[in-house]
């Protein structure tokens, strides 16, 4: 076997994925949220 | 030829790999390749913070003095500053420290970027946490005794070197876990470079004034708490490495078999890429296209108030003309309009790299570099316009294509290159941002400088500077047309990549 078109990821792994991207997209959000409030003052 | 080398001259099964090395880290069938691109994320978002370090400036200015700077006498020179413990570091003493990043993160990236493909990503990230993580508490530690040499090397030059490592840790593994989305899969952990500054400099503001007392400015007690939080998230992302095996395809996924000229099925040694044509156009292509945004990215905030004054909060007159005060809400405005550039900055990274798998790498870069040009061309008639909203406007788009410049570079060296060295080429073409980083900001303040003494109005000092920006872009623009596809005699031969890929 050369691929492995086969080898479907698990669906237990899809809650890891959620997690691991849970866990570096609040701090993103946060981080966004914050830069739209001080950018919020150009338009006002 | 040239000689290459294996990976490893002994290959070992995986249960004799040590925990950091490659062949510890080769994932086992049904691993969701969904979990390399956070991974890189936490190593991304938290070097990215070098780009927030300004948030530390004004408070350890004032480390001695608390409330205000304790200025040094005339007689306390260059070198005496570095050990001085009587009197407050300059801002722009503590500024260097910024050279010293984007010196070092260069450097590394070249230098280290051959090792990175031998050891593997999680070697590689888990070093880059202990620099960047480490620098951080030498830095807490010259902040202590009030050292700035202690601070220049353990930020500048071990964390730059962190920097360098965790940058490029990611790339070629990402690329070869998704070699149907190269672009995206890059631009998702390059956006995070562009993001950390975005959580890391809030951050940093929080903890100095929860740590901050009457006789601290709380900056020692930040950097241990930024350094411990930077240092177990690397260490999480460099364990949640993983890479395919050699033979690994996306399920369902075949490569085209209508062969794309631009998009190589061979690999370049690293050795022989930066002897091609081609590394060095796509080292001008980067170093053009960051010189003009980073240079933007400097300037933005004195840009906007110079260019606008008093208009930004409904007043007449220009900048000069305001009261305190008012340069003060002005002041405001201004940082505002910074804040808003880095969040399409990341954004740029994510839409453009994404975007170039399906148009090309070429013809992305093609984008910034024309539309681009007519970008900064116009931004003096937008300023004299007074519209802020449009000024504001074509400053946010120039600034998504300055961050997609970045993210879809690892993609464009892929197609040209091969995967089997992409990280070590990248990590040398690197050097191009370096250089960037020093011709930008240097072309632009001279330029500003210039017009000034020469009595151009204030408003109207950047003028010139754009259009020096949109040739810029113009030779970046030729650079790109020039790529074409890299010659078959620089490729490696089916033995010579069997030999590099350990004999397997």
């Amino acid at each position: 076997m050369t691929a492995s078109d086969d080898e479907h990821p698990s669906a237990s792994s899809w809650v890891l994925v959620a997690v691991g991207w849970t866990l570096v997209g609040v701090p993103m959000l946060w981080g966004i949220i914050i830069t739209f409030r001080k950018a919020a003052l150009l338009f006002r | 030829m040239y000689a290459v080398f294996p990976v490893r001259p002994i290959p070992r099964s995986p249960l004799m790999a040590g925990l950091l090395d490659r062949e510890r880290i080769i994932a086992q069938p049904g691993f969701n390749r969904w979990l390399v691109p956070p991974a890189a994320l936490a190593i991304h978002l938290s070097i990215g913070m070098a780009y927030g370090f300004s948030v530390f400036w004004l408070p350890l200015s004032k480390a001695i003095g608390v409330t205000q700077p304790l200025p040094c006498g005339a007689e306390v020179g260059f070198f005496e500053q570095l050990v001085t413990t009587t009197c407050d570091w300059k801002i722009s003493m503590l500024g260097w420290m910024y050279s010293l990043f984007f010196f070092f993160l260069g450097s590394s990236a070249a230098i280290f970027g051959g090792w990175l493909e031998r050891v593997g990503p999680r070697r590689a990230g888990v070093v880059a946490a202990f620099c960047w993580g480490g620098g951080f508490f030498i830095s807490a530690l010259g902040i202590k005794t009030h050292q700035l040499w202690l601070m220049w090397l353990g930020s500048g030059v071990i964390g730059g070197c962190g920097l360098g490592l965790g940058y490029i840790s990611p790339v070629s593994t990402l690329i070869k876990w998704f070699p149907d989305r190269r672009g995206m899969a890059t631009g998702m952990a390059i956006m995070g470079f562009g993001g950390g500054a975005l959580i890391g400099s809030p951050l940093a503001d929080l903890l100095m004034k929860r740590f901050a007392s009457a006789t601290s400015v709380g900056a020692f007690e930040t950097f241990l708490a930024m350094g411990t939080l930077y240092f177990v998230a690397m260490l999480l992302g460099a364990f949640g490495y993983r890479i395919p095996r050699t033979d690994w395809r996306p399920a369902g996924w075949v490569p085209k078999v209508q062969a794309n000229a631009m998009v190589t099925r061979g690999h370049v040694h690293v050795r022989m890429a930066w002897r091609t044509r081609q590394f060095w156009l796509l080292w001008a292509v980067l170093c053009l296209n960051v010189s003009a945004g980073i240079g933007v990215i400097g300037m933005a905030s004195p840009m906007i108030q110079e260019v606008f004054g008093g208009k930004l909060i409904g007043v007449a007159g220009s900048l000069a003309d305001l009261t305190t005060d008012q340069k003060a809400q002005v002041a405001t405005i201004g940082a505002a309009f910074a804040a808003l550039l880095s969040f399409f900055n990341i954004v740029g990274r994510f839409f453009w790299a994404s975007l170039s798998d399906w148009l090309g790498r070429k013809r992305t870069y093609m984008i910034f570099f024309l539309l681009g040009t007519v970008l900064y061309a116009s931004a003096p008639g937008a300023g004299k316009s007074g519209s802020v909203a449009l000024f504001a406007a074509i400053f946010c788009v120039i600034l998504t294509m300055y961050g997609g410049g970045f993210a879809t570079i690892p993609a464009y060296l892929a197609d040209m290159f091969g995967t089997q060295f992409v990280g070590a080429i990248h990590g040398r073409l690197l050097t191009a941002w370096s250089t960037a980083g020093i011709l930008g900001p240097v072309l632009i303040n001279y330029i500003r400088e210039y017009q000034l003494t020469q009595g151009v109005p204030a408003a109207q000092a950047y003028n010139t500077t754009m259009f020096i920006l949109a040739g810029l872009l113009v030779l970046g623009f030729l650079c790109n047309l020039a790529v074409r596809p890299v010659a078959e005699r620089y490729f490696m031969t089916d033995e010579e990549l069997a030999a590099v890929r350990g004999g397997k």
